[in-house]
Formats: structure tokens, sequence, C-alpha cells
């Protein structure tokens, strides 16, 4: 009786999602296994040559430049979220409401706008050049857009907040008398940390770094207006196969692809992180 | 061909359509409608106002950010559109794909007003599907300051001085054609060595590209980030209202032309309402007051007389006869498209 009210109130949800998610995911591999026509359309002519274009090493190399911009984003995530994260869990509850709304803010404006405002501040006549020449430290204005730094700059900032929030809500969650067990047995506030607070948070890492990775893996929009659309990631290939190429086979093929991809690679993360903590038990 | 604009727009245009339906439903609203589907920024809104008025009609306007989104709504079907404004290529695909309707001459007789140059385009001889609305030249867009002789050639751009400061368009067609005219080939060549030859060249361009850029590339050549590059002639004229260092010159090896069109898609309920709107805007006096304020050429050869000073003087907007002439349209490659994305990815992968 109440497991079948609970699935009513679910409903809604289910329904949204079939509709939304699985009916173009199905779409999608529908269209994966059809022929481009001579002017772009959809011919309803069954092939593989989509998947089978996917191993000219050309993609294969795209695919990997992926994927390291994705592991560096992660990790300068993790690095950068994780000690304001602990910062904020440190703060009185009041405090940490206000830090809280401030991570979150910008999620407010639009994300374009909000990349193009880093153009403004980055660019040779931008806000950082004009005040570093205004100081006398430099003569010539620096290159700090276009290039695959300002990039990962851009993606790290723009994916902070995924890493930020799952974080600090296992370090609310945390046990802090395991923490002060720690400081009275004699260890040194670095040897707790290690120890006893980061295992403890540990989910929450991984589910930040799963939300970072898996947004990066398909991001398109940074490396364009920030990278200048100089270098080809795998989403903004994608993009291309719909926008210019008028090539949708191939365009859904390639983001098969890629969910495949990024669903192993998740896999074995899981895998990894269970395996250690699985050794830990134990130990 | 204003991507970013115009998806702001999009939002708010959207917003604004659900009240417009509200309001003319609750007006009882007997008058006829017509339903637009176009770029952001396209017409001169007072124009808009005055055909309404004129011809008792409302007129409902949507806006796209690419061809390709265009096509695909059109494709879908049922899309409730009257009037479309597809670029030169995509309106040859979409008479290939039998997705337009023929227009009524008799019911358009201002079209006699257009350059007769514009009255036979390669993608639509005879003006059949489509007539041209705005139009333009792919040139060089330079900064003086920076580029100290002018520049006369595609091949300036490859020039050791402007490392890091060279802008292009984020299109493959686009850049593909440059180079292809670069080495003196059709901007629309589906040969193999031609193909291959243009992308050599364009591997060797790359350390100068500080970006590719459609969007926003008005605003890359105003801050003075970039010193040089292919820009539109519409563009062009913009960025020099806003940086006077700025000046716009057509290469000696030609250049690629382009235009947005009025079309009809099929099925439209409203058609012959549609013609009368493509009929007003031809209207010698309503286009000076349109173009004038949209700031893009005017192909309507009746209206030149009447278009003030400043307009008539701006090298942009009134391109040279000559550099027309040198100028060639994009037409449809076909299958080879997908050559052109593979070299455009290999190019932007950097191997």
């Amino acid at each position: 009786m109440k497991t079948k009210r609970i699935k009513l109130l679910a409903l809604p949800t289910l329904v949204w999602m079939g509709a939304l998610f699985v009916l173009p995911m199905i779409l999608m591999l529908v269209l994966s296994f059809l022929t481009r026509g001579t002017y772009g359309q959809v011919v309803y002519q069954f092939t593989i040559d989509n998947y089978i274009r996917i191993f000219d090493p050309l993609y294969g190399l795209i695919f990997w430049d992926t994927l390291v911009v994705a592991v560096l984003t992660t990790v300068f995530s993790i690095l950068c979220g994780y000690p304001l994260a602990y910062y904020i869990s440190r703060l009185d509850k009041s405090k940490q409401q206000i830090w809280l709304l401030l991570v979150m803010i910008p999620f407010w404006i639009n994300f374009l706008v909000r990349s193009y405002a880093w153009v403004i501040i980055l660019r040779s006549q931008g806000v950082v050049n004009t005040l570093l020449q205004w100081l006398g430290i430099i003569d010539e204005p620096l290159t700090l857009l276009y290039n695959s730094g300002s990039v990962l700059v851009g993606m790290v900032y723009t994916l902070l907040p995924f890493m930020v929030l799952p974080i600090y809500v296992s370090l609310e969650q945390m046990d802090h008398r395991k923490l002060e067990a720690a400081y009275d047995l004699g260890a040194t506030p670095l040897k707790a940390f290690w120890h006893v607070t980061l295992p403890m948070t540990k989910p929450g890492v991984v589910t930040g770094s799963i939300l970072v990775f898996v947004s990066s893996i398909g991001m398109f929009v940074v490396p364009d207006v920030m990278g200048g659309a100089k270098s080809a990631l795998i989403g903004n290939v994608i993009q291309n196969q719909f926008l210019s190429a008028r090539d949708w086979p191939f365009g859904s093929a390639l983001s098969i692809v890629l969910m495949l991809l990024s669903m192993l690679l998740i896999l074995l993360y899981f895998k990894a992180t269970q395996a250690g903590e699985a050794k830990e038990g134990s130990a | 061909m204003k991507r970013f604009k115009s998806l702001m727009v999009g939002v708010l245009s959207a917003a604004l359509a659900f009240t417009a339906v509200g309001c003319s439903s609750s007006s009882g609203g007997d008058a006829q409608v017509l339903n637009i589907y176009s770029w952001a920024d396209n017409f001169d809104p007072d124009v808009i106002a005055d055909f309404e008025q004129k011809f008792n009609v409302k007129v409902n306007y949507d806006v796209y950010g690419s061809n390709e989104e265009m096509l695909a709504k059109i494709q879908a079907g049922a899309s409730g559109y009257d009037l479309i404004q597809p670029s030169d290529y995509m309106v040859a695909t979409m008479i290939e794909l039998g997705l337009l309707e023929e227009i009524n001459k008799e019911n358009v007789p201002n079209l006699k007003n257009i350059v007769s140059t514009f009255q036979t385009p390669p993608f639509d001889p005879g003006n059949k599907y489509s007539i041209v609305y705005t139009w333009g030249i792919t040139g060089i867009a330079y900064n003086k300051n920076y580029v100290k002789e002018q520049p006369t050639s595609w091949n300036d751009l490859w020039k050791d001085e402007y490392k890091g400061r060279v802008i292009l368009l984020n299109d493959p067609r686009e850049v593909m054609g440059m180079a292809l005219i670069k080495n003196g080939f059709s901007n629309s060549s589906t040969n193999k060595t031609e193909l291959e030859t243009a992308f050599a060249d364009m591997k060797t361009l790359m350390p100068n590209v500080i970006a590719f850029d459609t969007d926003n590339i008005k605003q890359k050549m105003i801050a003075e980030e970039a010193w040089i590059g292919s820009v539109w002639s519409g563009d062009a004229a913009y960025i020099q209202a806003e940086n006077a260092n700025v000046d716009y010159v057509i290469p000696k090896e030609g250049a690629t032309i382009w235009a947005d069109t009025m079309a009809i898609p099929k099925g439209a309920k409203n058609k012959e309402l549609a013609e009368k709107f493509i009929n007003y805007l031809m209207d010698p006096e309503v286009s000076v007051k349109n173009y004038e304020s949209i700031g893009y050429s005017n192909p309507n050869e009746q209206a030149y007389p009447l278009h003030s000073e400043e307009y008539r003087s701006n090298k942009m907007i009134f391109l040279d006869p000559a550099d027309i002439a040198r100028a060639e349209w994009l037409v449809d490659v076909g299958e080879t498209l997908q050559e052109y994305d593979r070299y455009w990815t290999e190019m932007k992968s950097g191997r």
C-alpha cells in the first residue's frame, strides 16, 4: 500500500525522464545506424559506417585530448574545491550559509555570459593586463587567453561548485569525535587529516569528481569562448556534426561512443575507489 | 549569421511570443497573422509596425541562430511559419529537399527593383523560390595601428609579424573557401587534390591564428585583440563605426559572397500575405528605412538614390562593383561536406 503510493508520487518524474531522457537516447541510437543523404538529410538505410569512421586515428586522438582535459579539470577542481569546502565547513553556521550562497550565486547567471566575463577580464586590453600595465609590472600585454591554459581555467571555474558542494556535505556529516580521538591519541593535524578526515570524506570527493568529469568531457562552450575555438575536443566535433557538417548519424555515433566511454571510466573509477575502501576495512 | 546575439534575443522573443498569443486571443483578433522565422535584428521594427498598420495584419517574429537550426525545424514539418530567411547555400539545399514554395511573381512586382545580378544567383537562378534580402562579402578587416601597409592579398594573413593576431570565421566552408581561393581554386571545390592543397596551406596559418569566431568577431577586432582577419563586410562596417582604426579590403584573388534571402516554406498557411510582405520590403522607400536601420547592404537598385550620403559613402555597405565581380558564391558540396568537416577537425586538432 505504502510503496504503491510512493510509486504514484514518483510517476510524474518517471514519465518526464522517459519522455525527455530515454526517448532521445533511443532516437540517437537509431540515428547512429542510419545514413547521411547528399544534402545532409537522414536516409533510412542501415549502416555501421558511422562507427567504422570513428576508428580513424584522428578521432582517437581527439578522444584522448578530451580525456586529458577532463582529468586535469577534475584534479584541479579537487585541489581548489577541497580546501574551500573544508574552510566553509569550519565556519559558524550563519557564515557557512553566506559562503555556500556565494558558491552557488554564479549558477544564477547564464553560463555563456560568465564565460564572456572571463574574456573581458583576461583579454589583452582586459582588466588584468590593464592593471598590471598601470602598476608598471609589465610593458606588453600578456597573452592570457585563447590557449589550453585559459580553457582549463574556464572549465575549473565553471565546474568548481559541483566539487565543492558534495565535499562540503560529507565534511558536514563527518563524525568529529573520531577526529578528536585521533588528536587524543597524539596525531598531528596533518596526520589526522590524512588518516581520518580524508578517508571519511571520500564519498564526497568521488561524487564531485564524477560530476565534474562527466560535465567536462562533453564541454564545447568553454573551449570555443575561452580557447578561441582553436582546439578540437570531442564536444566540439559532435557540435559540428549537427551545426555545420549536417551529419546527424555520425554525430549520434560519436555521442554514443562518448557515453559508453565515460560510463566505462566511471565504472573503473568506482571499482578503484571501492577496492581501496575494502582494503582499509580489512586492515 | 549573428548567433550569440540571436540566442539571447530568441529567449526574449519566445517570452514575448507567449504574451502576444495571450493578447490576441483576448481581443478576438480576426486580423491575419504573418509568422516570420528569421535571424535576430533582421528588420527595422518600425517597418514591421508600418506593415501591420497598413494592411491590418499581425506579424510574429521568431529567430534562429543558424541555418541548420532553421532547417531542422522546417524539416520536422508543420512549423507554422510563412516566411523564412535561409542563406544562399541553404536555399539550394532546401530546394533539393522540396522544402520551399515557388514564389508567385505576380504578387511581387517590386522584384524588378532588385539588382539584376541578384536576380540570377547560382543557388536559385531566376528567383523561383527565393529573393536576396541582405548580402555581403567576406574580405579582410585590419587595424591600421598594427598593419602598416594595406593588405592586398589573402597571403598577407600568413605574414610572420601577425603571429597570434589573425582572426578567422568559425566556419569550415568560409575558412576552407578562403584557402581555396588563395590557391586559385573555387571556394566550393570538390576536388581532392585542391582540398588537400588548401588544407596544407591552412595548417601553416595556424600559428598566426588567435581565434576562430563568428558571433563575437566584432568585439575581438574592436578591442584590438586581433589585428587582421576574415570578416563579413556588414560586420566590418559595424567594427569601423566602433573603432575608426579598422579598415576593410577585398583581396585581389577574390572572396566569398553570401546572402540571406526571403523564402516561403512548403505548406505555409499565409503564402499570399508572405508575398505581400516580400513585395512591401522591396518598395524603394521602405527598403531605405529598413536597411539604414539594420546596417546591411541593400540589393534594391531603385533605392540607391534615396539613401543618405553616410550610407552611400560607406564602402563596406556600398561595395565596389569590381570587387563584387571577383566574388564567388558558396554552393552546396553534397557529400564532400564530410571531407571539409574532417579537414576542419584535423586542422583544429593541431596534428
